[in-house]
Parts: C-alpha cells; sequence; structure tokens
C-alpha cells in the first residue's frame, strides 16, 4: 500500500502516454520543429553567439509578463493592468536614477516595491468593491497610462546606471543574465504554486471557491496575494527593461498586453482559474519570439505578427474547451 | 366527473436509483388532488414527468381531448404547458425586471407584425388575473412584488395557456399563515371552475383542509391512489407515508457515556439564516441526527456553525467553552469541527486537482517545512487514509473528478480526518450512492462515532437516521420541533418523526 508509485513497465508505459498527451509535450514539439525549421530557413545564422543572445534577451520579459498574467489567472481573474504597470515601473525607477541619482540597487527595489504595491490596490480594490477584476484594473490602467507619461512625457531617460546596464547586457557562459533571471524567476514561480502553502491555496481557491471556503481557505487573502505577485512580476520585468533595453520612455509596455495573455493561454492555463503550467507558459512565451524573429528576418509586415498571435491565442482557448469536453466525460 | 388526466405506471431510473416504479396518478375535472410523500418517494420527479422536464422510462401519460383520451409524450416544458398542463415549481421562475403581465404571456408572448403585441400581453395577463380573482397592476415589474404576490403571478402564468391541469409543487412554503388561506381560497375557486389541481405540501393540516382526494407515494409506487381524503385519517395517512415493510440493517449497538462533557453545545442559537432558538447537544462517541424537510434549515444551521452564517443570539460551546467561529478556518483550527458538504461535485472537492491535495488541503500548513509542502510527508498522510477509508485509487496523483460518487465522498470525509476533527458535521452522506457503498459508508460512520468523535449527521434519508443516529433531532421551519431518543424500531421511530416535522402535538 505505501509502494503507490509503482515502477513495473506497464506503468511506465502509462507515465510515457500521459506525457505525450500533455500541453506541455505538444507546445515542446512545436517548439522545437519551428526553431529548427527557422534555424534551417536562416543557413543557421539563427545559431550564431550574436543572434542566439537576443532572441533569448529579448525572450525574458515576455517569460516574466506571460507569468506576470498566470498567476491572476489562477485565481479566474485578469489583469489588463501588467503591461502599462510595467512601463510605469521602468520609468520609475529610470526617473530614481536619472533625476532623483538613486542608486541603482535602490531603484531596482523601488520598482519592485511599486509593482507590488500597485498590484495590492488591485486586489483590495477586486476585493472590497465585489467588481470584477476586468473592471478594476482596467481602470487602474487607464490610471497608469496617465501617471506614465507623467513622469516624463515623452522625453527618454538613457545613459543612467553604467552598473546596471553592463550588467543586463552581460551573458554567462553564452546565456544572456537578464534570461537566466526570468529563468529563475519562472523556476520560483513554479515552486510557489507547487510546494508552497498559499500557491497551493491560490490553486484551490481558483479550481473550486466553494470547496475552497469550506476548507477553511479564504478566497479574498486568495484575490489580493494572486495580484499583489501579478504586480510585483510586472515589477521584475521593468527592471530587466531598465537593465537590458538601456534606454526607456513611456511607450514601455504598450505591446504587452496581448504577450502577457499569448503566453499562458497558448501554455494551456485555464482561464475559468485553477490551472498552472509554467513549463506552458515559458514554452508559449519562445513560441511568440519565434514569431517575432520570424518576422524580423523574413521582413514581413508587423501587423501579419498580431494576426497571427491573435489567431494562435482563439485557437489556443478553442483547442482548450475542446479538450475539457473530452476529459470531462470521465466525470 | 370526468377524468382530465391520468398517469399509468410511470418509470423513470436515475443511475443507480429507480426513482419512480409504476407510479400512477388519476386526476378529474373540478377536484384538488393531494400528492404525498416522504422525501425521495418520487413526487417531484412525477411532475417533472408530467410537466415534460423528463421523459419516463416507461408508461404513459393519457390527457383527455374532444376524441377521449389520447396518450401524450411532452419532449419540453413548453409542449406539456401548450397542451394545458401549467405547473407553480418550488422555485420562483419570474423575470424580475419584466412585468406582471409579461411574465404572465411569456411563453407566448402574442404578435402583430412580428413584434410583441403589448394592448394584448395586457389583456391576456388581466384575464388570467381575473381567474384568480386578485387584484394586481398588470405593469408593475415583478421585482416590486411580495413573494405572495408573486406565487400567484406565477399560478396566473400556469394557468395562461388555458390549463386544466395545474400542478403546484409545495405553495406555501414561504408564505404567512394569512397569504396560505388566501392561497387556497384561490384553489378553491380554480376547482370549481372546473380545473383539476394537484398539490403537493408537507403541512398535512393545510391538505386535509383543501384536498378532496389523495395519492401516496413511497419509493416510487403508488400506495394510495386517488382515494377520497375524507375516509383517511392523518394516522393512516403517516402509516401509509411511512410504509411498514423496510428492512432495517443493525449495526453493532454503541453506547454513549450520558455523563461525559458534550462536544458541541447550541444553547438557544438564533441566526442571521432565520433559526430561531436552537438547542442541541453531541457528547464524543455520539451520532445527533438532525432530520427535516428540505429547507428546514438543516444545512444553514451547518454552515451557521462554520460561522459562514451570523449567530445573533444564544451561545455555541465546544468541548465546555465558548465558541465564536468566525470562519471555516477558525472552525477547522480552533475548534476542530469538519464539516463533509452535501454537494461533493459543487462544494466538497477540487475536481481538476489530485486527490492526494483533496486530501491533504487541510492540513499543507502541518506538512510543510520551511513554508514548503514536503511531498512525502503528504503521500504518507494520503496513503494512510485511503487505507483506513477503503478509498480505491490507481494512484494518488489521479484527478478527484475521476472517481466513483463512493470515492469521492470518502475522499471530502478524509481530508477532515487528516485535520484531527473531533466534531464532525455529515450533511446527505449517502446521496446518489449505491445501496453496497451506503451499506459500508453507514458501517465507517459509525465506526467514527465509535472511536470517540461527536457526529452531527443530517439526512433526509429516513432509514439511514434510524440506522444511524443515537439521537434524532425533528427541524421545522429554522427551528427544532422535538428530540427522539433513538430505539432503531423503524415502525416507531419513523412515526414518531413524521409526526413531528407534520406538527402532530402527540410526539413521543
Amino acid at each position: 500500500m505505501k509502494n503507490l508509485v509503482m515502477k513495473n513497465p506497464v506503468m511506465k508505459n502509462r507515465a510515457l502516454k500521459n506525457l505525450v498527451r500533455t500541453n506541455e509535450f505538444t507546445l515542446a514539439v512545436i517548439a522545437i520543429v519551428g526553431f529548427g525549421a527557422l534555424a534551417v530557413a536562416t543557413d543557421l545564422n539563427l545559431l550564431t553567439a550574436g543572434t542566439m543572445d537576443a532572441f533569448l534577451r529579448f525572450l525574458a520579459v515576455p517569460i516574466v509578463i506571460g507569468l506576470a498574467q498566470m498567476v491572476v489567472l489562477v485565481v479566474g481573474q485578469m489583469n489588463l493592468s501588467v503591461g502599462v504597470l510595467t512601463g510605469f515601473c521602468a520609468m520609475a525607477s529610470a526617473w530614481l536614477l536619472v533625476e532623483a541619482g538613486v542608486p541603482a540597487p535602490f531603484a531596482v527595489l523601488a520598482a519592485l516595491a511599486l509593482g507590488a504595491l500597485v498590484g495590492l490596490v488591485n486586489g483590495l480594490l477586486v476585493v472590497f468593491t465585489r467588481l470584477n477584476g476586468f473592471i478594476v484594473t482596467l481602470a487602474t490602467m487607464t490610471i497608469l497610462e496617465g501617471l506614465r507619461y507623467g513622469v516624463n512625457g515623452t522625453g527618454t531617460y538613457q545613459g543612467y546606471s553604467p552598473g546596471l546596464r553592463a550588467l543586463g547586457g552581460a551573458s554567462v557562459l553564452g546565456v544572456p543574465v537578464v534570461f537566466l533571471l526570468a529563468g529563475t524567476v519562472a523556476v520560483a514561480t513554479a515552486l510557489f504554486f507547487r510546494h508552497s502553502v498559499p500557491g497551493r491555496r491560490l490553486l484551490a481557491s481558483g479550481g473550486n471557491p466553494f470547496a475552497a471556503r469550506l476548507s477553511g481557505i479564504s478566497n479574498d487573502r486568495a484575490l489580493v496575494l494572486a495580484h499583489t505577485l501579478s504586480g510585483l512580476l510586472a515589477g521584475v520585468a521593468a527592471v530587466i527593461v531598465v537593465a537590458a533595453f538601456g534606454t526607456v520612455n513611456a511607450s514601455i509596455g504598450d505591446d504587452l498586453l496581448l504577450s502577457s495573455f499569448a503566453a499562458p493561454i497558448i501554455g494551456g492555463v485555464a482561464l475559468a482559474g485553477g490551472v498552472v503550467s509554467v513549463t506552458g507558459t515559458v514554452l508559449a512565451a519562445f513560441l511568440v519570439r519565434l514569431v517575432d524573429v520570424t518576422q524580423a528576418q523574413f521582413d514581413i509586415n508587423r501587423r501579419w505578427v498580431d494576426l497571427i498571435i491573435g489567431a494562435v491565442v482563439l485557437g489556443a482557448v478553442l483547442l482548450g474547451r475542446a479538450r475539457d469536453k473530452l476529459t470531462g466525460g470521465a466525470r | 366527473m370526468s377524468i382530465v388526466l391520468s398517469a399509468e405506471k410511470l418509470v423513470k431510473t436515475f443511475p443507480g436509483v429507480r426513482a419512480l416504479d409504476q407510479a400512477t396518478l388519476t386526476l378529474t375535472a373540478g377536484s384538488v388532488h393531494a400528492l404525498l410523500g416522504e422525501n425521495g418517494a418520487g413526487k417531484s420527479t412525477l411532475i417533472k414527468l408530467l410537466t415534460g422536464v423528463y421523459r419516463p422510462d416507461g408508461g404513459r401519460v393519457l390527457l383527455a381531448g374532444p376524441d377521449g383520451p389520447q396518450e401524450v409524450h411532452f419532449g419540453s416544458p413548453q409542449d406539456a404547458q401548450r397542451a394545458g398542463v401549467g405547473v407553480v415549481h418550488q422555485e420562483r421562475n419570474l423575470i424580475p425586471a419584466f412585468s406582471v403581465a409579461e411574465n404572465i404571456c411569456l411563453q407566448h408572448l402574442p404578435r402583430r407584425k412580428g413584434l410583441v403585441d403589448r394592448a394584448r400581453v395586457r389583456s391576456e395577463a388581466r384575464r388570467c388575473l381575473e381567474l384568480l380573482d386578485v387584484d394586481i397592476d398588470p405593469d408593475t415589474p415583478v421585482s416590486r412584488l411580495s413573494v405572495a404576490q408573486m406565487q400567484l403571478v406565477e399560478i396566473a402564468k400556469a394557468l395562461s395557456a388555458d390549463s386544466k391541469v395545474l400542478l403546484l409543487d409545495e405553495p406555501t412554503a414561504s408564505l404567512t399563515g394569512d397569504e396560505a388561506d388566501r392561497l387556497y381560497a384561490i384553489v378553491r375557486r380554480l376547482r370549481d371552475q372546473g380545473h383539476a389541481v394537484v398539490l403537493v405540501s408537507h403541512k398535512l393540516e393545510e391538505i386535509f383542509a383543501v384536498a378532496d382526494t389523495v395519492t401516496v407515494l413511497r419509493d416510487g409506487r403508488s400506495v394510495a391512489e386517488a382515494e377520497p381524503l375524507a375516509r383517511h385519517s392523518r394516522d393512516q395517512i403517516v402509516d401509509l407515508m411511512v410504509g411498514r415493510a423496510y428492512q432495517e440493517v443493525r449495526l453493532p449497538q454503541r453506547t454513549v457515556d450520558p455523563s461525559a462533557e458534550p462536544a458541541l453545545v447550541l444553547d438557544g442559537v438564533s441566526t442571521s439564516a432565520g433559526h430561531h432558538d436552537v438547542g442541541l447537544t453531541v457528547r464524543p462517541g455520539e451520532i445527533l441526527g438532525l432530520y427535516g424537510l428540505v429547507g428546514a434549515g438543516r444545512s444553514e444551521l451547518a454552515k451557521a456553525l462554520l460561522g459562514l452564517e451570523q449567530i445573533t443570539a444564544g451561545e455555541v460551546r465546544v468541548h465546555g467553552k465558548t465558541a465564536r467561529i468566525r470562519d471555516v478556518g477558525d472552525a477547522l483550527r480552533r475548534h476542530r469541527i469538519g464539516y463533509v458538504t452535501e454537494n461533493r461535485k459543487e462544494e466538497g472537492l477540487f475536481l481538476d486537482q489530485t486527490i492526494a491535495r483533496n486530501i491533504a488541503v487541510t492540513v499543507w500548513r502541518r506538512l510543510s517545512r520551511l513554508g514548503l509542502v514536503r511531498d512525502r510527508a503528504e503521500r504518507a498522510l494520503v496513503a494512510d487514509y485511503t487505507e483506513r477509508l477503503g478509498i480505491r485509487l490507481a494512484s494518488p496523483d489521479q484527478l478527484a473528478g475521476q472517481l466513483s460518487g463512493g470515492n469521492q465522498q470518502k475522499v471530502s470525509l478524509a481530508k477532515w480526518l487528516a485535520a484531527d476533527c473531533d466534531i464532525l458535521i455529515i450533511d446527505e452522506p449517502t446521496v446518489g450512492i449505491d445501496v453496497r457503498t451506503k451499506a459500508a459508508f453507514h458501517e465507517l460512520i459509525a465506526g467514527l462515532a465509535e472511536q470517540g468523535m461527536a457526529i452531527l449527521l443530517i439526512s433526509s434519508d429516513l432509514p439511514e437516521m434510524i440506522t444511524l443516529a443515537d439521537r434524532i433531532a425533528v427541524m421545522r421551519d429554522f427551528a427544532v420541533a422535538g428530540e427522539l431518543v433513538n430505539d432503531h424500531e423503524y415502525d416507531r421511530m419513523s412515526q414518531a418523526v413524521i409526526r413531528l416535522i407534520h406538527g402532530s402535538q402527540e410526539a413521543a
């Protein structure tokens, strides 16, 4: 009875079958095939150190922003303000560096704290007004949009903290530091949902709020925590922007909203809540990046990229619903 | 008198249950017909078959027509309504923002040139309201009406298609005495106009005051068919409802130490849900049964104990100490009270998550070190409880949604045992569970009491109650109507319980 993990070949076989059936497996196959195809199509130019470095460097923000959206999707919420919040935090920390002359570590911490604070406010508003998170974050998004321009108008900050920018441009064994940072954040997020008590409670609350409440879990606390984490992750994305891009202006974050949804939804996270997939989200961010690079390589009109990503998101949602219907029969 | 509708040998089965087993109902014009039976006897199923909500698996329904009786098949509630069978269900079916007139004519809005003909909607509604002789302005939005007025609008709506048959399911459940009297005056008026009215009610005094004939259902069969009510006494009717053929299963006798300090005491408790002056006591090792009809306030009382409803008067004592329970976390962690819910799928389980997580959800904190839940500790705990409760699973990583009903119920029980609860509220533990698993579950619950747990058992299944409980408290209208010491003699106990429910004074 204790030996519940059976080690006979039949079970191994079934485990393999189950793995093949997962959304993550499908995504991994598509990612590998797509990456291979693009590498061949570019005469292996993609695999040169410089191109690879850029590929991964610009993958960091999409991964983190996708995770920022994922943590609220887990409790059945949405955060429309993630993109603009990233831009606002980036502008605020650049202002601290340039105008206020604050040392880089403090500016970084300030960006993180600001993100978490806005997330906390989002969460508290959702809990206390009982308004849908969609409406609340639509409102905060609009407010933040204004504030983002309020920091420095349409001006650009650059030439700040050489140390921070050097770190943003550095690589370890050919892998950009900012990508490593995004990877670390992803692993931490996965661990949080898999092993920490608050993470599991978020999942429980998102999966079945009635059962969660009757198991002694506070759904309100889950909502506040999810929004705060979402804001914190937007702050992390802002730090990556400030460090890796070297220049910051008020238009940062404008193009992040769609990709923040694209990564988790293509990655198999349920809009209704209760399901989490860090691996899926990261792989989906990788795929979106692949589409971006393809566009740049072949000089395709930017509009087509948006169209493709939009279509893939729609397809992923429909596919998820079809899968629910198929597996739902087992209940 | 002419027969308007006759249902012959209707059969309806749901997975694991035969809800109706050759039930028969005959209705004559110009009479009020009572349909009686215990919880689960098949009343609601019969009504749903007659109104096209369900389709019968066997038997037939005949409706009087111009050329004699004709067999009818209702594919939908609209079919039934069109054929002249109107119904007022127990739950409200009105659209609050629409006017009274629009609600009455909703199923067949009169049209002119493709648009709704407002003048005719109004005149049609007025005609229906006149049948009832009530004074309600057809233009008022339904949201502004009182509960009693809404009930009348529902009846007018049911009559709007020239219904010859009107089915009323517990029409007075939410009405005051005066309002109920007025409603029954209207029922008599409809009878005198030649309608056949079917009345489902658990209030026997009302039945005796207004009904002419009676059909009693028991275990899905008609044990009395369209008999004149005047021929029966109230006790005879109760006997018919309860029956004497029950095969009882005896569990080993348990002994409760009457001097032991009670684990849970409710002393004159009133709640925001509407309970008044509820007094109950449960000792360690004892099963206190809480019986009553659906809507008597039993589950709501359980929720009040968990802090989901406010306690407005009186006090709750846990192991002798006054307890102020603010939420489930409080109940669980400070007072070790667990609640196995009635709807395991909706409220008890996380169907999309693993069995392991479902069981360990109450104790993650205890299983964690440095803020992380230790997988090995979780697995050991889960293995322990799956073995103790005999939960059959392929692996603890299986999703809870993939288990059978009985095993799901065990999982939702296991999480409270894992949390070391010593007071357990178990709400309708065996609904939708097959007979053999049910017996195993009864042994399991009795075993928990044997080990010293204090159990508050809520059940609408009278045989289950008489098998398991040490004492049975009967709830009616959010108050305790009486408490009985259970001697496990089915006939005597069931009659005593049913009398308490129906408000007789002669209760044991």
